[in-house]
């Protein structure tokens, strides 16, 4: 069984898009749903419920995508804007200690 | 017309004509009757109760009521099925200042205005913790029903509900909330024989139309298709929101939408809304369900996947399962049962999970991962979300959200309400 990665989506619109193209990371996205482009960051466990405790307004949604979804657009665009200085998607340790400091 | 509702039961609304209730309440003010302000959930389930959706109760539960539900999930009865206990809570110290005693009659009023009158049976104390357990099947009150139920004041008072003030239904929702009369006048002025009930509180994507288009095909399937013989009801809960969640006005109108714009035929379909603050109880609240879908006068209720579930507390399917434990002919409803629907991109297309072939290639959605694309400002391609259904999640922003689509803080505090009750005159 493949490892849960609990994933925080971060659906690509126009200005991230360009973002990324400036940043030569255009690949980094994937295609689901019909055509639309995301990102999926992982989080592992404990950074998940670190998540959901720093942002009460997230939520995991275990029944069916089991991605953590609903965290409001600032604090996504503040998580994309680190993968796109990082050139990672493995960001979510810099990004809550951001967030705790 | 049949007004049977659940349990067999006739349904009959306990709701004074106005004459009568002006010359009741005169009556009541004279004999300084102890009156009570009710607060919005309780003004809510007196409406429910008072118009039949909750039939065959006649008023908030009494002690016995509240045990049998707990333990058998019945009413005192012993037959009649019910999963959710309906309690008026009151502090100890609110019912030593009242004065109110058993027997008492009591005038209801909300926001000041005479409401109902309430015939105290019983007065009663309950182990929350108990109630939690049975019907949530976990104490953790991070469960909203268990916070719900640990939120309750430390004494209950049981007893019949007569209204006597009915609510004034404020826009948009007026030609969405019908009462179970009303519903079945209505399907009977569709000509509908079948009425599959579609519960949401969500704003629909490709995912629900599909839930609901599958249901009606596999329903009607053994009916004359000469005109037009049954349809979806959906019937939206309307209720105490969180932020985050989608603003009420959003989810009633992009749900009449689907209809509008013509993804149903207006003649097979029809947006209604029901008053309830949901319990999240899983499988008891899919009991639940079925006897208020009931009380509308439906056939049919769909269930699917994680049905008023929330976290992990449940099991996918326990919603489904539960139905094994409810004695045949306990329930007046077909239940429809169904599994996943998904994208696939190989299929190019919404589709079933029990009829596609490519599991390892989906790619599931869920009104939550939509909530979360619309946030992220991205307009979802029509094959997942309609695009007059995203057009009206932001003509709803505008108009009632105060910029947004979303509860928040802002929408809590001023937003109108659903329904008022004005003064009786």
């Amino acid at each position: 069984m493949a490892e849960e990665t609990y994933p925080i989506n971060i659906w690509i619109n126009e200005e991230r898009l360009e973002k990324l193209q400036a940043a030569g990371l255009a690949s980094m996205t994937k295609e689901v749903l019909a055509g639309l482009k995301v990102i999926a960051v992982p989080n592992t466990e404990a950074q998940r419920d670190k998540i959901l405790k720093l942002f009460p307004v997230a939520k995991y949604d275990a029944a069916t995508t089991r991605s953590i979804e609903n965290m409001p657009r600032q604090i996504k665009d503040k998580i994309f804007d680190l993968v796109v200085k990082n050139k990672s998607l493995n960001v979510m340790d810099e990004f809550i200690k951001s967030v705790e400091k | 017309m049949e007004m049977i509702g659940h349990g067999g039961k006739e349904i009959i609304e306990r709701v004074l004509a106005k004459d009568a209730a002006l010359k009741r309440v005169a009556e009541m003010k004279a004999a300084k009757v102890k009156t009570l302000d009710v607060r919005l959930q309780m003004a809510t389930e007196i409406l429910d109760i008072a118009y039949g959706f909750f039939s065959p109760l006649e008023g908030f539960m009494t002690k016995a009521d509240v045990e049998a539900v707990c333990n058998n999930m019945t009413l005192a009865d012993g037959k009649t099925v019910w999963s959710i206990p309906i309690v008026y809570d009151i502090s100890s110290a609110d019912l030593e200042k009242s004065g109110i005693k058993q027997y008492d009659e009591v005038l209801l009023t909300y926001t000041g205005n005479p409401f109902a009158i309430f015939d105290i049976t019983d007065i009663f104390t309950l182990d929350t913790k108990e109630v939690a357990m049975k019907v949530y099947g976990t104490t953790e009150d991070k469960h909203p029903g268990v916070k719900r139920t640990y939120q309750y004041q430390d004494k209950f008072l049981g007893g019949k509900i007569t209204l006597l003030n009915p609510p004034k239904i404020n826009e948009p929702f007026t030609r969405f909330w019908l009462t179970p009369k009303q519903m079945r006048a209505k399907f009977q002025e569709k000509g509908w024989e079948m009425i599959i009930n579609h519960q949401t509180r969500n704003v629909p994507h490709t995912g629900h139309e599909w839930l609901m288009k599958g249901a009606f095909l596999g329903a009607y399937g053994s009916m004359m298709v000469d005109k037009p013989r049954g349809g979806v009801l959906v019937n939206a809960i309307i209720g105490s929101k969180r932020p985050g969640d989608y603003i009420d006005e959003a989810i009633i109108l992009c749900q009449e939408a689907q209809g509008k714009h013509g993804y149903f035929r207006e003649d097979t379909f029809l947006t209604t809304c029901s008053l309830w603050d949901m319990r999240y109880a899983g499988p008891r609240e899919a009991i639940f369900h079925a006897c208020l879908r009931t009380n509308l006068g439906c056939t049919h209720h769909m269930f699917g996947r994680d049905h008023a579930g929330v976290g992990t507390y449940y099991d996918p399917y326990d919603a489904h399962r539960i139905f094994n434990k409810v004695p045949q002919g306990a329930l007046r409803i077909k239940p429809i049962f169904n599994l996943d629907w998904w994208f696939c991109p190989v299929c190019d297309e919404v589709t079933y999970s029990g009829l596609c072939g490519h599991k390892d290639k989906k790619a599931s959605f869920s009104g939550t991962l939509i909530r979360s694309i619309i946030q992220d400002g991205v307009k979802p391609p029509r094959r997942i979300f309609r695009p007059e259904v995203f057009d009206m999640i932001m003509t709803c922003a505008e108009k009632y959200g105060f910029g947004n689509a979303f509860v928040t803080e802002d929408y809590l505090k001023n937003r109108q309400p659903v329904f008022t009750i004005e003064p009786l005159k």
